[in-house]
């Protein structure tokens, strides 16, 4: 058995526009998502990344290709509700808006909801609750109205929402995308540390590069085509290939990566971290000052 | 004739605001501020969230009324007759944050010619603004007789600032204009209303957390702490307190950190670089500096 | 603006009556109404209002709220005083001049509307509305109609429509709002003009308004579904409800006050 929570192969999906022009928006993708790790998925807005999404949760079909997600093949025809029901529980998926996602008019009912329709004993469920409240750092918040709270605490309520149902892996839909600075760190904190200490799989479709950086693999999509997918060290030192697509690099990767081709500094092309950029500017500089 | 070219300033003097007034939800957003807006050029107005950014912004074009104090357009109080406050509205206009949600209706060009619509003007003149604002927003001909609700995410926000840019206002006010879109569509957004700036010479004030953009698109960075101004001026002389700006709250670009970690390094390169373009030719100087001894 | 309506005027607090099942409230509701109507000479009159305020103070709810709500009912009940004391014959005639006939039962008759009234007002209010959370409301509701699953009536459906609708009511009140002022800063004019041309004026809200809402509710059942709901079948509750000794209590003092009132009915 292989160590991938998703796996697609040749996976093909297009939008119907309303004069039935098939308008393809995945291209014959091929990856797989070992269980566990942390990707993250980049590229600008129409490059297919969220369709990505909604197809790893069944709320899209595949039109061709294999796409295998917790070990079930979602192309399977003879799938029942009961399989899409249990793939939907490993798979949780947070979404962009926070405002959208939350049902019940108290953070800790909200966060039952997703354990209710599972059919959990009552007494599991608030174990659950409370652990989830725990794992987003919001216990005194569980008997608050959704309404009364930030950006960034209705997000992490969702995260607990899914949390609450022990899933294998979460997709995150550009969940930090309109949050302000401090919603998006609270939001990234907590992505990391499920990730670290649960070790939950994580999808993090952003366009922050900064948020890219802290995964352990990056897969930029351009026109519904993988572009790259390599280690965030090797994807950012391809500077030019990535402002090609319309992405940003981090400041200082740019930073670096001109020092090295324009002016001809003796840097590693692969240098990701500020504090590494540091370490080999000032080790430059003070040699300079050796020769003398 | 030279006083008439001269693009409108904005100031609030000791304004107070509270909301919710006798309900037990009373709150102040803002308590005493003071500040204004130069005419004629950018500025950015920045602060976290609850810093009273967006309370500042309705009371400039009088959709709030200040609980205490004067809203100053070009040294007159706004709310001297009250009346003519839909006469502030077409001076001062405002985009709201996520404006999109404003769309309503069945084309693109006639969403557009609804704020320039409701002034009175012939419909001649009407034409020429919703051109103009088109161009300028980056609303391509090929969309205009869409429906505006067919359009991606970063088309509509395009729509919405072209219908308020298509008013003329005098002031520009933007909350937030670039949030929620991908790195391309924010330099799209942004550097369209730099070049509407640039041409019409107004004055345009945009809300905004994010200092790498701001450091680039604005010409003066203010930035509000709990309602107050904290610091008050261009680019260079904020990122010079790059510290300061933590305490209040802002994030500092990542290149200005990194600048900041050079200078602890022992590296004598300058404060108050916020850019890589201009990190890139500090470092440069200062390597060149020392090797030339 | 919109934003300062305290919808369903729920009232924190840690009272008797806020501690009771919401189904019990339910029921205890019922069993009041049935209270007040029944009763009708001025000796029950005068227990009905008598119980309402005991009510009231067993709810810690400040009087001046409460009351302050009857203010809102005011024209309704002076209107129902005056046809009642105009209109009412019998056989005391108190005052007669000219086509003006007062009799004193039409006085008691508007005495006695106005105590139902008052009763009404403040018992529902304090038993129910103010001292129960919406979604608490919701919920016993649900619980108490589950026999009615067994003629079909979709009560878990309902229910959830009530859960959902008390959500996004503040959501969308916020986004009314924001609407109003981005429309007003395009120069939209909502206050002058005849009735067609204020309609008119609310196009440009009613139609983002209405676009906002379907998106909303689109990525809701989205979400939704992604959080595994497929209807009431095989759900679980994470609360569970249970009855104490002083919601029987509370429902024994209910039922003795009933069969007071009712037992008085036969003495005068």
């Amino acid at each position: 058995m292989s160590n991938y929570i998703i796996e697609a192969e040749n996976l093909c999906f297009s939008y119907k526009s309303e004069d039935g022009t098939a308008l393809p928006v995945i291209k014959n993708l091929t990856f797989g998502i070992e269980a566990g790790s942390f990707v993250a998925i980049l590229g600008h807005n129409g490059s297919g990344k969220s369709t990505l999404a909604k197809l790893c949760n069944m709320i899209l079909t595949p039109d061709s290709g294999k796409l295998r997600v917790g070990g079930v093949d979602v192309t399977d025809e003879n799938l029942t509700e009961d399989d899409i029901y249990n793939l939907r529980r490993k798979i949780g998926m947070v979404f962009q808006n926070p405002d959208n996602q939350l049902v019940a008019t108290i953070v800790e009912e909200d966060i039952a909801f997703g354990p209710e329709n599972l059919g959990i004993a009552p007494g599991e469920i608030r174990r659950r609750v409370d652990d989830a409240l725990r794992a987003v750092n919001m216990t005194e918040f569980a008997r608050h109205s959704p309404s009364q709270l930030s950006g960034g605490q209705k997000q992490r309520i969702a995260i607990a929402g899914i949390i609450a149902m022990l899933p294998d892996c979460i997709i995150f839909d550009e969940s930090t995308a309109m949050l302000d600075p401090i919603g998006r760190a609270e939001v990234m904190e907590t992505i990391e540390r499920l990730n670290r200490e649960k070790g939950i799989t994580v999808l993090l479709i952003t366009h922050y590069m900064d948020e890219a950086l802290r995964a352990d693999r990056v897969m930029v999509m351009n026109r519904g085509e993988l572009f790259l997918d390599d280690t965030p060290r090797r994807v950012f030192s391809q500077v030019d290939k990535l402002k090609s697509v319309g992405l940003d690099v981090p400041q200082v990767t740019d930073l670096v990566n001109r020092l090295r081709t324009e002016a001809g500094f003796a840097i590693p092309a692969d240098i990701l971290h500020s504090a590494e950029a540091v370490e080999i500017l000032a080790k430059l500089y003070h040699e300079i000052g050796g020769k003398h | 004739m030279e006083e008439a070219k001269k693009a409108a300033s904005i100031a609030l003097r000791d304004v107070t605001y509270r909301y919710s007034i006798g309900t037990p939800f009373e709150k102040a957003a803002l308590e005493n501020v003071s500040l204004e807006f130069e005419g004629g050029i950018i500025t950015g107005l920045m602060g976290h969230t609850g810093s009273g950014k967006s309370t500042i912004a309705q009371l400039l074009n009088g959709l709030l009324k200040p609980t205490e104090g004067q809203v100053l357009l070009d040294g007159r109080d706004i709310w001297e007759d009250p009346k003519k406050i839909s006469a502030v509205r077409f001076r001062v206009g405002l985009v709201f944050q996520y404006p999109e949600y404003q769309l309503f209706e069945e084309t693109v060009l006639r969403d557009i010619a609804y704020g320039p619509g409701n002034m009175g003007l012939s419909q001649e003149e009407i034409n020429r603004r919703v051109a103009d604002a088109a161009r300028f927003a980056g609303v391509t001909p090929d969309l205009f007789e869409k429906s505006p609700f067919e359009l991606s995410g970063g088309q509509k926000r395009r729509v919405a600032i072209a219908g308020v840019m298509a008013m003329d206002p005098e002031i520009l006010v933007l909350d937030e204009p670039a949030a929620g879109l991908d790195p391309r569509g924010r330099k799209e957004i942004l550097g369209g209303i730099r070049a509407y700036q640039r041409e019409k010479k107004n004055t345009i004030i945009i809300i905004s957390h994010s200092m790498e953009d701001m450091a680039v698109y604005a010409d003066k960075l203010m930035v509000l702490d709990h309602g107050h101004v904290s610091r008050y001026g261009t680019a260079h002389d904020i990122f010079c307190h790059a510290e300061e700006l933590k305490q209040v709250g802002l994030s500092r670009p990542q290149i200005t950190k990194f600048i900041m970690e050079l200078q602890k390094a022992g590296i004598p390169v300058e404060s108050g670089i916020y850019t890589v373009d201009s990190a890139y030719r500090e470092v440069l100087r200062i390597f060149k500096e020392k090797e030339r001894g | 603006m919109l934003k300062d309506i305290t919808l369903g005027q729920y009232f924190p607090g840690n009272s008797i009556l806020h501690k009771l099942d919401p189904r019990m409230k339910i029921f205890l509701i019922i069993i009041y109404i049935v209270t007040i109507f029944a009763a009708n000479n001025p000796v029950s009159f005068v227990l009905v209002l008598a119980s309402a305020f005991v009510l009231m103070f067993l709810s810690k709810i400040p009087a001046k709220l409460i009351l302050g709500g009857l203010k809102a009912v005011f024209f309704i009940m002076a209107f129902t005083a005056v046809i009642n004391i105009f209109w009412t014959t019998g056989e005391h005639l108190l005052v007669d001049v000219g086509f003006i006939k007062i009799y004193a039962e039409g006085i008691e008759y508007a005495v006695f509307m106005i105590v139902r009234v008052i009763s009404l007002i403040i018992g529902s209010s304090v038993l129910l509305t103010y001292t129960t959370s919406p979604i608490a409301l919701t919920d016993g509701l649900e619980r108490v109609l589950a026999p009615l699953k067994v003629l079909h009536i979709p009560v878990h459906e309902f229910s959830m429509m009530m859960t959902i609708a008390l959500r996004f009511i503040p959501t969308l009140i916020e986004e009314t709002d924001k609407i109003i002022s981005a429309q007003k800063a395009r120069g939209a004019d909502f206050s002058s003009g005849n009735l067609m041309q204020r309609a008119k004026a609310l196009i440009p809200v009613m139609v983002p308004l209405f676009v906002s809402a379907f998106h909303r509710a689109d990525e809701l059942a989205v979400a939704m579904e992604c959080r595994c709901y497929r209807g009431g079948e095989g759900r679980t509750r994470m609360t569970q409800l249970h009855y104490h000794t002083r919601d029987f209590l509370m429902l024994g003092a209910l039922l003795l006050f009933m069969a007071v009132v009712i037992v008085l009915n036969f003495v005068f």
